[in-house]
Parts: structure tokens; C-alpha cells; sequence
């Protein structure tokens, strides 16, 4: 059956070749729909406010609404204006102008102004609830329909992503009307994006083109279609060919997804963020830096890459800067490093610590099944340099609780990611972020208590200097190589699925130009701005 | 009368023992929601910004017995709050979307399953030797295998292998829900195989259960004398013999409607089904304690009315038991 089918849409295929015989036309009127599968979902809520924060159907943000600037986490530093031509800060790094660009529209004809940003981010600042990025925002100035002036209560030049990059800008005159906006669902929302919703149901909902977008021409693909699928029903959606666009796990993506057909099945995992061997600190053997180094160099990264994680993703670079993309971030002396297996350096520094107490329990989430595999790996490896290592999967709450508050010896967990390694390496490694043993924390699970560690954070978020900023992130990377607060492992691939046949200009390993996540916004909308209609 | 009272109290007490049971259990489990829903979103949260998410889906550091009064206080007022997982949602909109699908798949099916299982149960006890004895093994291999594999093994082959039937979703997509036959079409036709795997998993029981009940009584006196009378076979069957056997079936199906609300979880998880049974999973994964405490009181409700209803018909159906009660 399967195999007739795609005959049968070969034909088709080939039909249509003979019948525009030739002429590589790009109708848009007649371009197909695009259906995208971004999160798992059984049914959708009718929820279009972009400050909420999961149950926001996808798309609210990015495709309706719009950042001030393009933030590219593939390529650190790489910044574009969107809704915003330029910023400037105060020296104090306490004030930023924005600058907006002139012509854009809201889908209800309205203009966008410096009035919408003053009122999106007081909305921010009146309302914790929705102020998911903690902007300390101490107030908002129209200074001209084309410029409005942010106050923060403290040095924010570390937040300009949360800032421009990650908070979307709501129409003022229609959202002022809202009593409630932490409860509000915005079932008919009007954004300046390339897209408007045009249907909803609590089993697919579909976007149409804005006609009147501010990119001229753009975007090519005329309706977006979002079916419900639960994380099962995606793996057979994949196979069946219902998807053009998804971001899932694959168990075995040869099979399941590519079909023997490269050149149109295609996917891309580039990294995102950096899954981490987590040793606790709070164990006094484990803080020892010799036992970390030890641990480092048994493991074998490539095993676990080849074996638990299906060679979806590469080892971590050991200043753990996700790699390719993070050069500049390097520090020089470890530009060339990588990790590699040296059983008899890491039982000589083993020599001074008591053999008995070399006895571990690793901790991981039994739903994760990867990790689970990867953690198998760990302790047949660690079994050789004399480390017992006793793995325990346990239920995801549970694991969340215990790493959270400092109730394990090993475990493992992803970082997350940012415009630039910063934020991961602040997520990983920032003092403040360590709680005492028991007290529920938000990162530095380890618990790493270092003070050049945070004089080097509090730097970069101290200056807009790129160059200064690069050299902090540097210095933490010199830390990670030689005082090792975590075990980085290997780089959290980014899952994407995206078919050719349609459309293309996805981004690739070639040009990086967004995040290929069909979850990640606002970087689903710029690629879309991409696509351009298959050449028949 | 006496009776009814007597069976009246005890259901309100049962009823205010699971509705303690739903608060307590959801706060039993490790960890909080918004922990979880960090962890989920891989970190990708500013720390600073967890405080809000706690405030924005009202989780209170109140003490436990502060939460239970608060709780029983809006359960009066018949309020069960906002879902987390479904934020903003409230938690009486998800079981009122979720419900129709569950009642509507899980509820025909297990009358269909009662009727044609009852029936062939009755018809293999009558005909006992004849080409009915070979539905026996059959139903009892039916009986030991779990239900969610045959659900799986239905999607292989109907599913995906031969594509006659779609293997998720409620209603296909191109479908504008609505009073429509369009729309009845293809609900029905979503909901064969899921219904297909209720009924063929369940009906075993029934059979086996009303057989072996049926054979019994066919070796009673009254059926032997009924025989004797020179009565049809089909009114001794029915009338004499099934009429007397059927009293347990009775009792396990008033159970099993009660658990129809309940839905078949691991069906709705199989076959992306929209009904409760997926609702209550998504609210597990969440610690979404509102919508856990909302589906179960329907749930608990649902088995006690069921309870009630299936004492009722006892009454009605066999006059020993209004005997007793007088």
C-alpha cells in the first residue's frame, strides 16, 4: 500500500512536470499549504496570548506577533532588526531607545507605533504574571511615534534578548480594553506578523498570509495548516508523509522518516543548549576536582553519541560552546580541544582518594529513554577506572525534585540556550543560582560555588561590548575545561523534519540562518519568510 | 424505602471520602507544576520569572488543611478552577470538551459489547456442543490479552499496513465540527477502531460470565420443570434461564458504566483520542492539580451514581432482595 502510494504521488509529481512543461512558475495563489507539527498536543485551547507561556497555541508569537530584533542562536552575535531598526543604551545599561521602523501595519489597518512598545512593555511591568523573562522594568517614555525609551531597574544589557529578541509586541488599542490580560485568551488576535489565523478548531487551526505584511512579497507559502498529534500519532503523520514541517524525536528516522528519499525528507538537529553529566558538589568526594577530571576522561562521548543517542547530535566541545556557530567564544588556548578517553591519567588521579567511597548513585528521568541509555554507557565506563556507579531511572517529577534540590550524586540534564553561550554557561554555573541543599532551585543544580566563575558573569552582563562579552564567555569556558563544575556530554539536538517537495530554503548546516525548530519562535517565523515554492 | 435511605447515606459518605482522597493524592506526588513545566521547557525560563508562574496559576504556599477547606469551599460553589496544563483554561471547560467524546466512544461500545456479549453468552450455553463451543477458546485468549495491545495490533493492520481505517484524532481534519452528516460520518468512522478495540477486549467477559452463570442455572429445577411444561425453547431460554442468570452481568455492567466516564485511558492514548482518559494523562504529566481533582471527582461520581443506579435495578429486577429490604 504504502509503496503504491508513493508511486502514485510520483506520477503525480510527474504529471504536473509535463503539464506546466518547463516553465518554473511560483503562483503563489496556487502554492499548497504548509502543515507544520510544532508541539505534541491531543486538542488545541483557543489561546492566542503570547505572554502565556506553554499552552499558547504556536505560532502567536513569531508568525502573529513580532519582536523588536532577531536574535540567531546559530550564529552568536548575529542580530536583525525586525520591528526595530536600532537600540541604544544609557551608559549605565539601565535605559535603552529603540527605534522603530515606519510603515507597519496591524492586521486591523492600524498603525504600529512607539505607543504599542511603551504599552506592551508596561503590560510586562504591571503584571508579573506574564513577565516571563523577569524584566525589571521601572518604566516606559514615548519619545516620538517612531522612538520609545525603556528604564530597567538595574544594568539590563545582558537581558537585550529578553528584551527585543523574546517579548512580543501586543496592539495597544485593543488590548488596552482587557480587564484581565493574565487570564486573557485573545481568540481573534491582530499582530504586525507575516501571518493572520484565519480558522480554529480544537483539532487543527490554520493561518493565512497577511496581505499587507511589511516585507514586500513576502511570505510565499499562503496558508499554514496546525493539526493536533499526539507524540505518537506524529511518528505515523512522519511516515505517512502528512507533514511537510515537524520537530519530533525519531526513534529511527532512516525508517520511519527518510524513506530511502534524502534529497526531499530531510531533517536538521544543529545544537541547542549542552546536556551535562552533573556531578553534585554538595558530595565530598564528587567536589573534588581530580574525581571530576577522572569521571571526564573515562567517559566515552562518542559511544554515548553513536549508541544512546543515535548519532542525532556530535560530543560537547569541552568548554561545552555549542559547536559550529560558538568560535568566537572560545578561548584561544582551547580552540583545538575536545574530549577524549584516557583510562590510565584518570585512574592515576584516582589515587589519592579512597577507593570505598568511590560509589555513586546516577539519577535519571526512566522517561527519557536516551538518557537512560546514555547512563548505562556512563557506568560501564566509570566501572573501569574503579568508580561504582549504580543507575537509577526514575519518574520525571521526581527527578525534577530531587535534582532541583540537591538530593542525588550524578544525574544528568540539558542547559538552556541563548542568543549567545552565556546564557547557558550563567544557567550552568551563576553562584547565585545555587541553593542550599533541600531548597528547590531554578540552575546551578551542581551547585558550583566559584568566584571568578561569577566575577566573569557579572562582567559580561556588566557592558554591551561585544568583544568584552566574548571575553567573559571565554573565561567560563577556560573553567569548564580545567576546573570541570559540570561533565559536559553532548549538544541537545534541535529537532526538525522538513520536506522539500513544497517549498524550500529551509535552513541547513550550510546557511544556519534560524533555528529549524518548527517550536522555536520567533525563529519558525523567519523561516518562513524564507521558503520559497518548489521549482516543478 | 429504609433501604434506599440506608444506601443514600452510605453514597454521601463514600462521595466525601473520594473527594478527600482527590486533594490528598495529587498532593502526594514529588515536586510542583511550575518545577515541571521548567524542566519541560528545558530551562528556558528566567528563575526570577518562576515566582510569576506561581502566582499566575494560584499555587499557594497555605497549609494543607487551609487548601482542603479552600477547596471544598469552591467545590460547593461549583468551582473547580483553571487547569495549569491548560492555562487559562478552566478546569470545568476541559471535562466539558473532553466528556461528550469519552461518553459518546467508551458508552456504545460497552453497550455494544453487553448486548452482543450477553447474547452470545446465553446462545453457547444453550447450544452447548454445537459450532458455538469454538467462540470459547477464542474469548478466553480474548479475555488474558490486554486491551492497549490489541489496540496496537488494530492500528498495524487496519492503520497503517492496510490504511482502511485513520489511526488518530476524533474527527478528520478537513471537517468542520457541527450538526453536519459530514461531520457524524467522520466521527463514526474515526471512532471504529477505538470502539472495535472496547468491544472486542471487553465482550470476552461478558461471554465467559454470562455462559458459565447460564450453565448453572440451565441445571435447575425450574428450568428442567419449564422444559417439562413443554415451553418453547426461546421463552425458556430467555424468560427462565437468562432471566435468572443475568443478575451478576448486571451488577458488572452497572460497574462498567460507571467506569465509562473513566474512559479507557490507554485506548484514548493509542488511538490521540480527545476524551477524558487523555486529559487525565496530560494532567498527571503536569501535576495540574485542579484538572486532576476535577476529572477524578467526575470519575468517583460517575462509579457511585452508577452504584446506585445498579442497586435500583437489583431491586427491581430480583424480589428476594425487597424481601429483605421490607
Amino acid at each position: 500500500m504504502k509503496r503504491s502510494l508513493v508511486v502514485t504521488a510520483a506520477l503525480a509529481v510527474a504529471v504536473a512536470g509535463c503539464s506546466s512543461s518547463g516553465s518554473t512558475s511560483k503562483n503563489i495563489a496556487g502554492s499548497p499549504p504548509l502543515v507544520i507539527h510544532a508541539v505534541d498536543a491531543g486538542t488545541f485551547q483557543e489561546d492566542f496570548n503570547p505572554y502565556h507561556l506553554e499552552n499558547v497555541n504556536f505560532g502567536t508569537s513569531g508568525m502573529i506577533y513580532e519582536t523588536l530584533e532577531f536574535f540567531n542562536k546559530l550564529k552568536p552575535g548575529e542580530v536583525t532588526p525586525w520591528l526595530a531598526l536600532e537600540h541604544a543604551w544609557s551608559d549605565d545599561g539601565k535605559t535603552v531607545t529603540f527605534t522603530l521602523r515606519q510603515g507597519v501595519k496591524w492586521t486591523d489597518g492600524q498603525p504600529f507605533t512607539a505607543d504599542d512598545v511603551a504599552f506592551s512593555f508596561d503590560l510586562l511591568g504591571k503584571n508579573a504574571q506574564l513577565n516571563r523573562s523577569a524584566l525589571e522594568i521601572a518604566g516606559t517614555k514615548v519619545l516620538a511615534p517612531d522612538k520609545v525609551r525603556l528604564t530597567f531597574k538595574s544594568t539590563s544589557y545582558a537581558k537585550l534578548y529578553n528584551i527585543a529578541g523574546n517579548t512580543p509586541i501586543v496592539p495597544k488599542h485593543l488590548w488596552q480594553k482587557q480587564q484581565d490580560p493574565v487570564t486573557f485568551t485573545n481568540p481573534k488576535p491582530v499582530g504586525t506578523g507575516p501571518y493572520k489565523l484565519s480558522k480554529f478548531s480544537a483539532q487543527l487551526y490554520e493561518m493565512e498570509k497577511n496581505p499587507g505584511y511589511w516585507q514586500p512579497g513576502k511570505p510565499e507559502v499562503p496558508t499554514l495548516k496546525f493539526p493536533a498529534y499526539t507524540a505518537n500519532a506524529v511518528q505515523t503523520a512522519l511516515q505517512q508523509g502528512e507533514l511537510d514541517w515537524a520537530g519530533a524525536f525519531v526513534p529511527d528516522i532512516d525508517k520511519i522518516y527518510v524513506q530511502g528519499k534524502p534529497e526531499i525528507n530531510k531533517f536538521f538537529f544543529p545544537p541547542e543548549g549542552v546536556v551535562n553529566l552533573l556531578p553534585n558538589q554538595a558530595n565530598p568526594i564528587l567536589a573534588k576536582p581530580e574525581v571530576r577530571q577522572a569521571i571526564s576522561l573515562a567517559v566515552d562521548r562518542d559511544k554515548i553519541v553513536r549508541v544512546a543517542e543515535r548519532g542525532y547530535t556530535k560530543p560537547a566541545h569541552p568548554t561545552s560552546v555549542p559547536m559550529p556557530g560558538g568560535e568566537a567564544y572560545l578561548p584561544a588556548e582551547y580552540k583545538d580541544a575536545a574530549f577524549k578517553v584516557d583510562l590510565e591519567k584518570a585512574k592515576e588521579l584516582l589515587k589519592g582518594v579512597d577507593p570505598a567511597k568511590l560509589s555513586f548513585t546516577l539519577l535519571v528521568p526512566s522517561p527519557f529513554t536516551d538518557w537512560v541509555n546514555a547512563a548505562q554507557l556512563i557506568r560501564e565506563d566509570l566501572a573501569k577506572i574503579g568508580i561504582k556507579v549504580d543507575t537509577r531511572g526514575v519518574a520525571f517529577a521526581d527527578w525534577v525534585s530531587k535534582v532541583g534540590k540537591g538530593d542525588y550524586d550524578l544525574s544528568i540534564r540539558a542547559t538552556p540556550s541563548g542568543p549567545t553561550p552565556y546564557f547557558q554557561m550563567r544557567s550552568m554555573l551563576y553562584g547565585d543560582l545555587a541553593q542550599p541543599v533541600g531548597k528547590p532551585g531554578t540552575g546551578n543544580y551542581q551547585r558550583w560555588k566559584d568566584a571568578e566563575t561569577d566575577k566573569l558573569i557579572d562582567e559580561y552582563a556588566a557592558t554591551e561590548d561585544e568583544a568584552a562579552q566574548r571575553k567573559a564567555v571565554q573565561g567560563l569556558g577556560k573553567i569548564m575545561v580545567e576546573k570541570l563544575p559540570t561533565v559536559p556530554l553532548f549538544y541537545s539536538p534541535a529537532w526538525s523534519q522538513y520536506r522539500t517537495n513544497k517549498y524550500v530554503g529551509w535552513p541547513s548546516e550550510q546557511d544556519p540562518y534560524a533555528m529549524p525548530s518548527p517550536f522555536t519562535s520567533p525563529d519558525a517565523a523567519v523561516v518562513l519568510l524564507h521558503l520559497k515554492p518548489a521549482a516543478k | 424505602m429504609r433501604f434506599l435511605a440506608r444506601r443514600l447515606g452510605f453514597y454521601l459518605l463514600t462521595a466525601w471520602a473520594a473527594v478527600t482522597l482527590n486533594f490528598l493524592i495529587p498532593r502526594l506526588m514529588p515536586g510542583d507544576p511550575v518545577e515541571l513545566l521548567v524542566a519541560r521547557m528545558r530551562d528556558n525560563v528566567d528563575p526570577a520569572a518562576i515566582d510569576a508562574m506561581r502566582r499566575a496559576f494560584g499555587i499557594s504556599d497555605a497549609s494543607l488543611w487551609q487548601q482542603y477547606l479552600d477547596y471544598l469551599g469552591n467545590l460547593a460553589h461549583g468551582e473547580l478552577g483553571r487547569s495549569i496544563t491548560f492555562f487559562p483554561t478552566e478546569v470545568s471547560t476541559v471535562i466539558a470538551d473532553s466528556l461528550p467524546w469519552t461518553v459518546g466512544l467508551v458508552g456504545v461500545a460497552t453497550l455494544i459489547s453487553y448486548f452482543v456479549g450477553t447474547s452470545l453468552g446465553v446462545l453457547m450455553a444453550w447450544k452447548r456442543g454445537t459450532w458455538l463451543d469454538g467462540v470459547l477458546p477464542a474469548a478466553t485468549f480474548m479475555h488474558a490479552v490486554p486491551y492497549f495491545w490489541v489496540a496496537l495490533a488494530l492500528v498495524f493492520v487496519f492503520g497503517v499496513t492496510l490504511q482502511w481505517f485513520p489511526v488518530s484524532r476524533a474527527y478528520g481534519l478537513e471537517v468542520v465540527p457541527g450538526f453536519t452528516g459530514e461531520f457524524a460520518a467522520s466521527v463514526l468512522y474515526h471512532a471504529t477502531l477505538p470502539a472495535v478495540t472496547i468491544v472486542v477486549a471487553s465482550m470476552a467477559d461478558r461471554i465467559l460470565g454470562m455462559r458459565n452463570v447460564m450453565v448453572t442455572t440451565l441445571g435447575e429445577d425450574y428450568v428442567v420443570m419449564a422444559e417439562a411444561k413443554g415451553l418453547t425453547s426461546r421463552r425458556v431460554m430467555w424468560a427462565y434461564a437468562a432471566r435468572n442468570a443475568i443478575l451478576p452481568n448486571i451488577t458488572s455492567f452497572a460497574l462498567s458504566l460507571g467506569f465509562v466516564v473513566g474512559g479507557s485511558v490507554l485506548t484514548e492514548i493509542v488511538f490521540s483520542y480527545p476524551g477524558i482518559g487523555s486529559m487525565l494523562l496530560k494532567g498527571v504529566e503536569n501535576e495540574d492539580f485542579p484538572l486532576m481533582q476535577g476529572i477524578f471527582l467526575v470519575i468517583s461520581l460517575a462509579v457511585l451514581v452508577a452504584n446506585f443506579l445498579a442497586d435500583l435495578a437489583y431491586v427491581v429486577l430480583d424480589p428476594r432482595t425487597r424481601q429483605e429490604a421490607q
